[in-house]
């Protein structure tokens, strides 16, 4: 049976023909599983989404972050030289004539082989080490509740890889002793790792070489195509998922959930409860995880042991949609599943796939989305459940519901009488809209700094440095609105759209046009989600603006402080909008500060535990608090000062810092707070 | 089985009320309003009958047209229908006189059980539903914290101090609620409930649909009058004492003498 000969190229026809057939088949019910999903565009920006394969998928630009991810790199180009090479074993095998270096010339084949050498040699190292971190190390982050199936799985794809690389060594080594002896034969010398195995080899009778050449196409190329066959079944499923899923990422802001149409009257139902209900890019997200577990490693939620860890989310969702998209699609999985009483018919997505303590647990912190190597997006996926749990069924932490209450009636989450809004500003230097018309920017405070007395101070500190530099400016007062920012990530879209559109008219009867804020949710809402309803004003978080005063020089912080202080970046400042030098540029312009960062600092910035509504909910589950273990974070670095930048992590790590009885040594103040310090302001 | 909760628009408890320029009473100029909290506590436990006894819930308001919106709070709920009476005539009436409107829109509804919440928390006066059960002739069972409806007759819970007691009537009768937001727990709308509510069916009527007489309710029929109104005390900022021990126990019982005149 001598490959490239009848019959062997015939069969060999047969049999890679079938292997393809099965794999397109089984692609095709995927590809068909995704289409069940909603409709959404993904198809803008093209060019930005071919740039991104190059970055993401070739460059492999995101897997690199950790150093587990070199590995990755490598088996990953590894992979597709191999591939380069199978094409040509393939090919000799319908043909024992074929060979590369007959049209692409010796010289390029003998580079070609001489990388393929280097970085088969090098792929061996790299899946060693894969083993032994999996097998030896078993980071925290690897593990899944079905260890001996995920280790089982991972087994078989790093032993098929390193199978498949001896059997190509093996062939090559044979393949250039048979190139010496036969006239016009050619075997790149370059290809030094096959030339030296060959050694293993040397003095056998062509014969028996030929015998050995057979045994290792043929292993090869049942290796391969079993390869081809058990991918979709396995984590390695991302291989084919990845690379779409890298083009299709979203092109909007992280921080932008998607509008729903509450106009239309034929819809019956809002959120998702099943699969249908997801669009189809959320069902791709599925099939392009790579079980890595760097969502859960940076979730705070998982981290302090809430029933949440982003990569099993995923992991559940991918198997039941898997199993319930057949069943969508055919009538005999449909009875199988039913008549079976474990059988996937009788699982519900929220409730069984997903429980709603995970769905509530997740603070949307994004840290788990910012290090998913293939962008995948979980917190919309959250969202989108909490949306059908608010929506269609008033489910949700019973805390909420009087939350949602005092938005609806006085439009801040402490049901503080409406009218108080603006008795804050009473005895600073600051006029209303009302009082002043135009102005050029408007302040737009925000319920924790009307309401919340530990609020109120950052927004005198606020208007203080505002007068200071001289800038024109206004706030709403009692006409200020709550921004919705949370009742959105709690799921309440109907709230939500509510008073988004009632603040976009005052604000718009006011002909504002800049807008400064001094809390990143409030940012993030007018600045990337408020667009959706014509709200179009130049947004300012108050660390860009007071960064620039500074700069130029409106604003002299001259009085130094002796002080160690560690900076915390708030998610919706940091990740969702990378804002992350200019607070600190603010606090390095403080003469006599010390500033030292934590660990998990910018884009792996700890969240302080209150965004997505968290704020309002109990925090009973897990076996630590989220505000505790991001305080502990920073008081690991001794720092007499917190510096944040947003008044719900001011409130956490204050909260943080009571339950060490730390408060009365570490204080927790903003940026606005510190600078209004280190200017002096004439009110003071 | 029909329901029908009478339910009254209130100022949210949060709003800072502001006294009329009469003193006689408030200014309603800036105020959020609410549904009574005890009416939905009301509205609530309808509810519950219709889902466990397909009962057909109504809900009838007496006030003026911005009331329309705590009646489509309740049917977002799920109530059935609403009726609301909108009569400038009715203006400044006691608690008599609004009882008779409510008395007399009920003589022109089928119920079988009439449920609201035993005050509203606006002027604390406790008597329209029980005056309502007296002009209608039918029993009245109050402040309950349970309901329960079984051959023909309602049953309810009220806590005692330290006890509790079981009340029966025969239908129809009128109960009132009491207990708090934790005992009911009263549904959030669902956007689909929000949706439909705004298509179901609500009434509005004049004095003239129920034949009453404008003599008979109002400001000038009322038997009870408010001669006037006044806020509290505005709270001070609390005051650290400084000092040691003695000195701070002398202030201490100098400005609870002078200042705060209670010892
Ligand atoms: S957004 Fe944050 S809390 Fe939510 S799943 Fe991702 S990492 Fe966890
Ligand atoms: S979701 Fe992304 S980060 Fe999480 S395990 Fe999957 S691939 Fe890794």
């Amino acid at each position: 049976m001598q490959p490239g000969h009848f019959p062997a190229n015939v069969i060999f026809l047969i049999v890679f023909v079938a292997a393809n057939v099965f794999f397109l088949l089984t692609i095709h019910k995927l590809y068909k599983i995704v289409r069940l999903g909603k409709p959404e565009d993904r198809f803008d920006r093209a060019w930005e989404r071919i740039k991104g394969l190059a970055t993401f998928v070739f460059g492999q630009r995101r897997v690199i972050d950790e150093p587990a991810g070199w590995g990755h790199l490598l088996i990953f180009w590894g992979f597709i030289i191999i591939t380069i090479g199978s094409i040509e074993t393939f090919g000799a095998g319908i043909y024992h004539g074929f060979a590369y270096w007959k049209f692409l010339g010796k010289g390029l084949t003998g580079g070609l082989y001489l990388l393929q050498d280097l970085l088969c040699a090098a792929v061996v190292v790299a899946l060693f080490v894969a083993l032994y971190r999996r097998f030896v190390l078993k980071p925290q982050r690897l593990s899944y509740e079905d260890q001996r199936a995920a280790n089982l799985d991972a087994g078989i794809i790093i032993g098929l890889i390193l199978v498949l690389i001896v059997l190509l060594f093996g062939a090559r080594a044979v393949e250039y002793l048979l190139a010496q002896g036969e006239p016009g034969g050619y075997f790149p010398k370059a290809a030094f790792v096959s030339v030296a195995l060959s050694g293993l080899f040397a003095g056998y009778s062509e014969q028996v070489l030929h015998g050995w050449y057979s045994f290792f196409w043929w292993a090869h190329t049942l290796v391969i195509l079993g390869f081809l066959i058990y991918i979709p079944f396995s984590k390695h499923l991302h291989l084919l998922g990845a690379i779409p899923n890298i083009f299709f990422r979203r092109s909007s802001p992280i921080g932008e959930l998607t509008k729903m149409d509450l106009e239309d009257e034929t819809v019956e139902t809002y959120g998702v409860s099943t699969i249908q209900e997801f669009t189809w890019k959320q069902l791709l997200d599925l099939y392009a995880c790579t079980e890595c577990g760097r969502c859960s490693d940076n979730c705070p939620a998982d981290l302090t042991g809430k029933p949440l860890s982003p990569k099993l989310t995923i992991h559940h969702l991918k198997e039941h949609v898997q199993k319930k998209g057949n069943m969508l699609l055919s009538q005999r999985e449909a009875a199988a599943e039913t008549s079976n009483p474990e059988g996937e018919a009788a699982k519900a997505l929220i409730g069984d796939v997903c429980v709603e303590d995970e769905i509530w647990s997740c603070t949307t912190c994004g840290n788990c989305m910012e290090h998913c190597p293939v962008f995948i997006e979980h917190i919309d996926k959250y969202v989108d459940m909490r949306r059908y749990l608010v929506l269609m069924e008033s489910k949700f932490p019973g805390e909420i519901q009087t939350v949602l209450r005092n938005w609806e009636t006085n439009s801040n989450p402490w049901g503080l009488g409406f009218a108080s809004r603006g008795d804050w500003a009473k005895d600073l230097r600051v006029k209303t809209l009302a009082e002043a018309g135009e102005v050029e920017y408007l302040y737009y405070v925000g319920c924790s700094s009307s309401f919340d007395e530990r609020g109120k101070k950052i927004a005198s500190a606020m208007v203080k440095l505002l007068n200071q530099s001289g800038v024109d400016f206004g706030i709403l007062g009692t006409e200020e609105r709550c921004c919705g920012e949370t009742a959105r990530r709690i799921g309440n879209e109907y709230l939500f759209q509510t008073m988004a559109t009632e603040l976009i008219e005052i604000m718009n009867g006011y002909k504002v046009r800049k807008i400064i804020t001094t809390c990143p949710h409030g940012y993030n809402c007018l600045k990337n989600e408020y667009p959706q309803f014509g709200g179009n004003w130049e947004i300012y978080h108050h660390s860009e603006f007071l960064a620039k005063l500074v700069k130029e020089g409106k604003l002299r912080p001259k009085h130094g402080m002796d002080k160690n202080l560690v900076f915390h970046d708030s998610c919706y400042l940091g990740r969702y909008n990378s804002i992350y030098e200019e607070p600190r540029s603010l606090l390095k312009s403080i003469p006599g500060v010390r500033l030292s960062e934590m660990d998990r600092a910018r884009n792996k910035a700890f969240c302080c535990g209150a965004g997505g509504g968290r704020m309002w909910m109990e925090e009973t589950l897990g076996d630590q608090r989220i505000n505790e273990a991001r305080t502990e974070q920073a008081l690991v670095l001794g720092p007499d000062i917190v510096g944040v930048s947003c008044p719900f992590c001011t409130t956490m790590f204050e909260d943080g810092l009571k339950a060490r009885n730390m408060d009365d040594t570490v204080e927790v103040l903003d940026i606005a707070e510190l600078l209004a310090m280190a200017v002096g302001t004439k009110e003071d | 089985m029909d329901v029908i909760v009478l339910l009254k628009q209130v100022p949210d408890t949060e709003t800072k009320i502001k006294i009329d320029a009469d003193g006689k009473s408030i200014d309603t100029s800036d105020i959020k309003w609410i549904v009574n909290p005890y009416d939905e506590y009301a509205v609530e436990a309808a509810l519950r009958l219709q889902e466990s006894d397909g009962a057909m819930v109504t809900i009838l308001s007496m006030g003026p047209e911005r009331a329309v919106e705590a009646i489509r709070t309740a049917l977002a709920m799920g109530a059935d229908k609403g009726v609301l009476v909108d009569d400038p005539a009715t203006e400044g009436s006691d608690a008599l006189g609004k009882a008779k409107v409510l008395a007399a829109a009920l003589r022109s509804m089928d119920f079988d059980l009439v449920f609201c919440g035993h005050r509203a928390v606006d002027d604390d006066e406790n008597q329209v539903g029980i005056m309502v059960a007296e002009l209608t002739g039918i029993p009245h069972l109050g402040m309950a914290v349970s309901i329960e409806v079984a051959d023909g007759k309602a049953r309810i819970e009220r806590p005692l101090e330290g006890a509790k007691v079981t009340l029966e009537a025969t239908m129809p009768a009128l109960v009132t609620f009491g207990g708090a937001h934790a005992v009911w727990n009263p549904r959030y709308a669902s956007l689909p409930g929000i949706m439909k509510a705004k298509k179901k069916p609500l009434e509005q009527k004049t004095l003239a649909d129920l034949g009453v007489s404008p003599d008979e309710v109002g400001a000038q029929a009322a038997k009870m009058q408010v001669t006037s109104m006044g806020l509290p005390k505005e709270r001070q900022a609390g005051r650290v004492l400084e000092g040691d021990t003695d000195e701070k126990a002398k202030e201490l019982t100098r400005l609870l003498h002078e200042e705060a005149k209670v010892i």
